[in-house]
């Protein structure tokens, strides 16, 4: 894997590595990459992709609107709030 | 050594402890991570709700690994458990120690099978859709499932048949006529493939050998099948769960709950900072790895391919099962796992989860007993159970 693409890695899922973890990672992704032999060595071709292990519908509930929460109960593990607001940095300078 | 994140008093006849994948509202659910260090849900798992209907205590919540996906737990925020230089799993240690008559996990990569196996404990992963999975953390949700670790075979089956069942809140939930079919024994389990593709230690070689040994007096027949397609399990299902646990893990970003990171001056710091302080290593490789599956340039050829060869592992599954009534694999390959085993090597998990992995990635039921690990067809989950009995009992 390049250096380069791990960076965009990175930035996407807002993580960031220090350059020993880099080294880790990128041993990680080597492996995982070499190992994709043992999966390409079996012709998928007419085979279908399997989403689900088993064949299940999808749950259709009525249409209800339900108040499980308060607001306070939802505020209650944030971890900073003002007023009844999650409190956030300033979005626009 | 952490063996609860939290306890609490019981007064009921039979206690359970939960892994801390399970919500409850009275006591703090955190699966192993700095990110949930503290947090208290608003709701109890389903799991809970109908423990507690049928009056079985919960006497605490058991030390996980980071979102379950380690080898048995060394990846907690709270510390890895070890037992006399050995690596063991928080739950396995309380129910084995007798602190609790059983302990309900989400067997998301097999450290439940792992610790049941090398624990000489009995272990249920049930058929997926069967156990409600509404108030679990979600993880790797296409292939967890909430599983039981106990003593006993028939304490397994108790314990079961409590929590399985329909939930209109879990929309993987099978109907309850469905679910009702793993709580009986249909079919009596006669002939076994005996997987041989495993690397396993002279210990684990020894169980295998045991466990066949004393089931062969009861008249079941084990037949040694080479099995190396369920080899390729291992790989699909490690880009599938990073894949799963990627998204899955999106939503911690220290706004609404969780970790926030005490120095940030812009949005993007805040849910950086917070993020990279609050996951371990092994996750934050798991989500770097999930998220490159899942990238336009890899999509296809990786996750799509993983996709396809979980139908090839099912097919083959259903092949062996036209000549088979179950399939016996090790539950994993050491007798023992060290501090010494993650120091070199801290990915060991997406690697040791190979035994594993071929039931995690078709939503087969498994049971562990005597130190082996028993796939069953989809439903036959109280045939698995009554084979453990069968060992528990020398074969009579």
């Amino acid at each position: 894997m390049e250096k380069e693409t791990l960076i965009k890695l990175e930035k996407l899922n807002q993580l960031r590595l220090d350059d020993t973890q880099k080294i880790s990672v990128i041993d990680f992704f080597a492996k995982r990459d070499s190992e994709m032999e043992i999966i390409n060595s079996i012709d998928t071709k007419n085979t279908e992709r399997m989403v689900h292990v088993m064949p299940i519908l999808t749950v259709v509930r009525d249409d209800v609107e339900k108040k499980l929460f308060t607001r306070d109960q939802l505020q209650k593990g944030a971890p900073e709030t003002m007023d009844g607001y999650w409190q956030v940095p300033r979005l626009v300078e | 050594m952490k063996l609860f994140t939290a306890e609490t008093e019981v007064k009921t006849q039979k206690k359970v402890v939960l892994d801390d994948m399970i919500l409850t509202k009275d006591l703090p659910t955190c699966a192993g991570s700095k990110m949930l260090d503290g947090y208290m849900s608003l709701f109890d798992a389903q799991v809970v709700t109908k423990l507690s209907e049928a009056q079985i205590g919960i006497c605490g919540k058991a030390n996980v690994g980071e979102f379950a996906i380690d080898l048995l737990g060394e990846t907690s925020y709270y510390g890895a458990c070890t037992n006399d230089g050995k690596l063991v799993s928080a739950s396995a240690e309380i129910v084995k120690t007798g602190k609790a008559d059983a302990a309900i996990v989400l067997d998301v990569n097999g450290a439940p099978r792992r610790a049941a196996a090398q624990s000489d404990l009995v272990y249920i992963k049930p058929t997926y859709g069967t156990v409600s999975r509404y108030g679990t953390i979600p993880a790797a949700c296409s292939g967890e499932t909430v599983g039981v670790i106990s003593t006993t075979a028939n304490q397994c089956k108790e314990i079961l048949g409590i929590i399985a069942g329909h939930d209109d809140k879990d929309g993987t939930s099978h109907a309850d006529t469905v679910c009702q079919k793993i709580k009986t024994s249909s079919e009596k389990i006669t002939k076994i493939a005996l997987i041989s593709a495993f690397n396993v230690d002279s210990d684990t070689a020894a169980k295998i050998d045991n466990f066949k040994t004393v089931i062969e007096k009861s008249g079941v027949s084990c037949h040694t099948v080479e099995g190396e397609k369920l080899l390729c399990a291992r790989v699909a299902w490690n880009i599938l769960m990073s894949a799963e646990l990627c998204n899955n893990v999106s939503r911690y970003d220290g706004i609404k709950y969780g970790h926030r990171a005490s120095e940030y001056t812009t949005i993007g710091e805040l849910y950086t900072n917070s993020r990279t302080e609050a996951f371990g290593d092994l996750l934050k490789t798991a989500i770097l790895y999930g998220s490159d599956t899942l990238s336009t340039e890899n999509y296809m050829k990786v996750y799509d391919k993983a996709l396809r060869i979980r139908r090839v592992v099912a097919e083959y599954f259903d092949e062996l099962f036209k000549e088979y009534d179950a399939v016996l694999l090790p539950g994993c390959s050491k007798s023992f796992y060290t501090e010494k085993d993650i120091e070199t090597n801290k990915y060991i998990s997406f690697e040791e989860n190979a035994c594993t992995a071929p039931a995690s990635i078709t939503g087969l039921p498994a049971v562990v007993a005597g130190g082996v690990q028993i796939v069953g067809k989809a439903f036959s989950d109280a045939g698995l159970l009554d084979l453990a009995e069968i060992y528990e009992k020398g074969g009579k």
